[in-house]
């Protein structure tokens, strides 16, 4: 759990989707999220999910990965799918089990809003499998940079989110070791009526704040020391470049959504 | 926005951190549903509020949902869980502080925060019925649910289920608060200071 925290759900590896920029990814999983609500007939269902399956081939990253991924919202998706299935009551009775009929339409529905549901998960997990939390940040601090112009603090926010980012890792390994130290000291967190458990909670959280105020003080000074002054004029060690391929995965999209609305019915 | 100094943004990261981990270990309580779930997410965040002012509050909220989006992934697409999480976090933090700060006592905290408790149920009931739920529909493409319906569902699950987990936040900082105040006034002159 810890080590898997450090890098996010990042899988790292040497594919396309690797080396393309944090921007173009970021910018492809929002249109894909708007595109996806133009599908309607099997013919754009099979065309998404083509486009799916072809992006994780460019990943290289193993099934597994993937599959881990839609397991936390399996439950949800059977849920609507038999929601659908019983619900939907449109088309020809295909299935008569007495209490129940199943119509054509419910599948088709059913199938449909299963398949969506498992398109976005995979989506969304190959930028995150894809891209280190920190890659992730400096894209949306660049995405984000024209609203500088108007007094959007764009840099602050994103120093504070790697900033959290950077300490989640830390702070685990530190609530892990103060809950150790409290249970040898015969503090019970997963058992025990809820009052105790309430109360164990306190002795956990002070000195986890106390240690981070330590931590940011001393980075804060840190970081001054060094002439940190905001992000004005600021160089960065990560240079994001925007490469041929993002352009052609742009491309790639652009054509899809074309076939899209040309399929949709 | 004032400006945060350097020392404030390097805490308002670190509190969005323990906000998230704290996240990370929810757990759910017996009489409701699975689903629903308590988790001391929003103490991280009345604590920055409390020392760095309310918009370090809604910073601390925002960066924990962030996260949380980026990890997981949501299952609608646009994250409405993590929208809604979002806006019940600063429904609870922003009156407990600003109640707060006209009372400035310990008793006044506990007034503070059982108000906020109360304010951030209702007004979840009321986003739930026309908002949350709605939307909740609308991207997974389900049949709407009849207004009676959700109105039971909300009346009789959601709306006890924040009360109770509002008043369990406000007990467990209630506890920290009573050991922790004078710590929370110094870093508070301290951070007037720089």
């Amino acid at each position: 759990m810890m080590e898997k925290m450090i890098i996010g759900r990042y899988v790292p590896a040497d594919s396309m989707l690797h080396r393309m920029d944090p921007r173009s990814k970021l910018i492809l999983v929002f249109l894909f999220v708007c595109v996806i609500f133009l599908a309607n007939n099997s013919w754009t269902y099979a065309i998404l999910v083509i486009y799916t399956l072809v992006m994780a081939g460019f990943s290289k990253i193993p099934a597994r990965f993937l599959i881990g991924g839609l397991k936390p919202v399996l439950w949800l998706v059977i849920f609507t799918f038999f929601l659908h299935l019983f619900l939907t009551k449109e088309g020809e009775v295909i299935l008569d089990l007495g209490l129940f009929k199943i119509y054509e339409e419910g599948l088709r529905q059913g199938i449909f809003i299963s398949l969506r549901f498992f398109l976005l998960i995979l989506i969304t997990s190959l930028l995150t499998l894809t891209t280190t939390p920190i890659e992730i940040t400096d894209g949306l601090e660049r995405l984000l940079g024209p609203l500088k112009k108007v007094k959007f603090p764009v840099h602050e926010l994103a120093l504070m989110m790697s900033i959290a980012l950077r300490f989640i890792p830390t702070l685990m390994q530190e609530t892990d070791k103060i809950m150790k130290a409290q249970t040898a000291r015969g503090v019970e967190y997963s058992s025990g009526p809820i009052k105790e458990r309430l109360k164990a909670i306190v002795p956990l959280l002070i000195p986890l704040f106390i240690s981070s105020f330590k931590r940011a003080e001393e980075l804060a000074v840190a970081m001054e020391a060094r002439g940190y002054r905001g992000g004005e004029g600021r160089t960065k060690y990560r240079q994001l470049s925007w490469s041929k391929v993002d352009t052609g995965m742009l491309l790639f999209l652009m054509a899809v959504t074309a076939l899209l609305v040309v399929f949709r019915g | 926005m004032k400006k945060f100094s350097v020392k404030a943004l390097v805490s308002i990261g670190m509190l969005s951190s323990i906000s998230y981990v704290l996240m990370l270990l929810n757990f759910p309580v017996p009489p409701f549903p699975n689903f629903l779930m308590v988790d001391f997410s929003d103490i991280p965040a009345l604590i920055a509020a409390l020392i760095f002012g309310p918009a370090a509050g809604v910073l601390v909220e925002l960066f924990k949902n962030i996260m949380d989006y980026f990890m997981t992934g949501s299952a609608t697409g646009v994250p409405v869980g993590h929208i809604a999480n979002f806006v019940a976090g600063i429904l609870f933090v922003l009156p407990a502080y600003y109640i707060y700060t006209k009372l400035k006592t310990s008793k006044g905290m506990t007034l503070a925060l059982v108000i906020a408790t109360v304010v951030m149920s209702i007004v979840m009931s009321v986003l739930n019925y026309y908002v949350i739920m709605p939307a909740y529909t609308l991207f997974l493409n389900m049949p709407a649910m009849a207004a009676p319906e959700l109105k039971t569902m909300i009346v009789t699950g959601i709306l006890p289920f924040n009360i109770f987990k509002g008043l369990l936040i406000s007990l467990v900082f209630m506890l920290l608060f009573s050991r922790m105040s004078t710590w929370i006034s110094r870093q508070q002159y301290k951070s007037e200071s720089i």
